[in-house]
């Protein structure tokens, strides 16, 4: 008996192996366009594929959202505290209006500047969803991916004077456009230079 | 610099050999190379170093990045050839986490390794395409895949390409060299046959015409701790290793522009 062909499909082993050889079959993945610098670790297709949903951005122009004003109000000429105070505010606006724990916050380079999770596997998924969300020409949109039963990683890329934040949250369900639309606006009122009294 | 990955779906294929004997070829041949031990048993530590338990290594690297680079590169007699050990941090011997867990140190580590003018790193991998493997395949310039001359080793191939056309989405550039038989014994029908059976399976492009034999001279060379080419009998095998290179250098040139200068 044949001790190697009754075990496989030499046409199929033949495509795959030809497939291989071909170099260079898909583009690289322009890192440089996520704007997280060369320390960026791309994405897995795994994780991405099955579970990820990315709605459509949120128009500007519709009501104004649900929830509450994420932030006490200030007079454009009050000096706000330090920016880990208003971020502390931010994340218990977070937690108020949306449930939400395991916040976390990423700069343009992929680096942690807040962190409640203490999971670099969120982190890295957040990056990775944050790039998969981009698309040329366009700012990048929220994503979100069921993580467990009644938990659902929000990721909400927001352009802000630093650059571009990537903000994840678990939070039990997705957030609804509104909420993204006001969580965007709340980040970037923090992520705002202080202004001088 | 060129980063090439040696792994194989299989354990016990000889990638620690090939490794070992092909850096030094490399090295011999005036190429700047580092042979780096991703394997968490160590082998090529040792094979290489009596205090190859001792010494921080690679999976130290990945663990902790306050290590540098140059606290890990054991230099050898050869100017041209360096190593560097698996290390201490021996967690990842359970399977060293998930996919993807790795890939930033990883490519971190392959950058070090550019920036310290290696021209070559190849990398001994642990057997299996996934855990901090696939990070080191999905990180590197190409591939190589020894493979046993015998019909299990043989039937292993489709799932050996599943994995790595997985990896290639990770990493569109990995240039393929192909498979490397071993162990191939020409007085064994059955190693013969099996060796027959895979070049017509696969293109010929895609399995090395230089082939490795199962030899003696490879035990007494890793009992020595030496590369086979330095025993006082071993030229006839290192010439082997020397035929591989070539081959690997024909591949790389045309393909990419990889280079593999010499220093």
């Amino acid at each position: 008996m044949d001790p190697i062909y009754p075990w496989l499909d030499p046409v199929e082993v033949r495509r795959l192996a030809e497939r291989l050889m071909k170099p260079d079959r898909e583009p690289a993945m322009a890192v440089a366009d996520a704007g997280f610098g060369e320390g960026f670790v791309g994405y897995a297709s795994e994780q991405v594929a099955a579970v990820v949903t990315q709605p459509p951005p949120p128009p500007r122009e519709e009501s104004p959202p649900a929830v509450q004003a994420p932030l006490p109000p200030e007079s454009p000429n009050t000096a706000r505290g330090p920016f880990l105070d208003r971020i502390t505010r931010f994340r218990d606006w977070m937690r108020h209006n949306f449930s939400a724990t395991g916040i976390f916050i990423l700069d343009r380079e992929g680096a942690v500047i807040f962190d409640e999770s203490n999971h670099g596997r969120l982190h890295f998924l957040a990056r990775s969803l944050a790039l998969a969300s981009r698309r040329p020409g366009a700012s990048a949109g929220n994503v979100h991916v069921k993580i467990g039963a009644g938990a659902t990683l929000e990721v909400i890329p927001v352009e802000t004077a630093y650059g571009c934040l990537v903000l994840g949250a678990v939070v039990p369900d997705a957030l609804d456009p509104p909420s993204v639309l006001a969580v965007m606006d709340a980040l970037t009122m923090v992520a705002s230079p202080p202004v001088e009294s | 610099m060129i980063s090439i990955a040696v792994s194989s779906q299989k354990g016990g294929v000889g990638k620690t050999t090939v490794s070992i004997n092909l850096a030094h070829s490399f090295a011999r041949a005036g190429v700047r190379t580092l042979l780096v031990d991703a394997d968490p048993q160590g082998s090529v530590g040792l094979s290489l170093t009596r205090q190859s338990r001792l010494l921080a290594g690679f999976y130290d690297y990945l663990a902790d990045p306050g290590i540098p680079l140059e606290r890990l590169i054991v230099p050898t007699r050869l100017e041209t050839f360096s190593l560097v050990a698996s290390g201490q941090a021996s967690d990842y011997e359970a399977g060293g986490g998930g996919m993807g867990a790795h890939l930033a140190r990883v490519r971190a580590f392959l950058r070090s390794v550019a920036g310290r003018g290696f021209d070559l790193c190849l990398i001994d991998t642990a057997a299996g395409l996934f855990g901090v493997t696939g990070d080191v395949i999905a990180s590197s310039d190409a591939i190589m895949i020894p493979q046993q001359a015998e019909p299990l080793g043989i039937r292993s191939i489709p799932k050996l390409l599943e994995g790595l056309n997985r990896l290639r989405v990770m990493n569109p550039r990995l240039t393929v060299l192909g498979v490397l038989l071993t162990m191939v014994q020409n007085d064994l029908a059955e190693s013969t046959e099996a060796a027959g059976a895979l070049r017509q399976l696969l293109p010929p492009e895609m399995v090395f015409q230089t082939q490795i034999p199962r030899d003696g001279l490879f035990i007494r060379a890793s009992a020595r701790g030496l590369p086979i080419g330095v025993l006082e009998d071993g030229a006839g095998a290192q010439v082997v290793f020397d035929s591989l290179r070539a081959e690997i250098e024909t591949k790389l040139e045309p393909n990419s522009g990889h280079h593999a200068a010499r220093g």
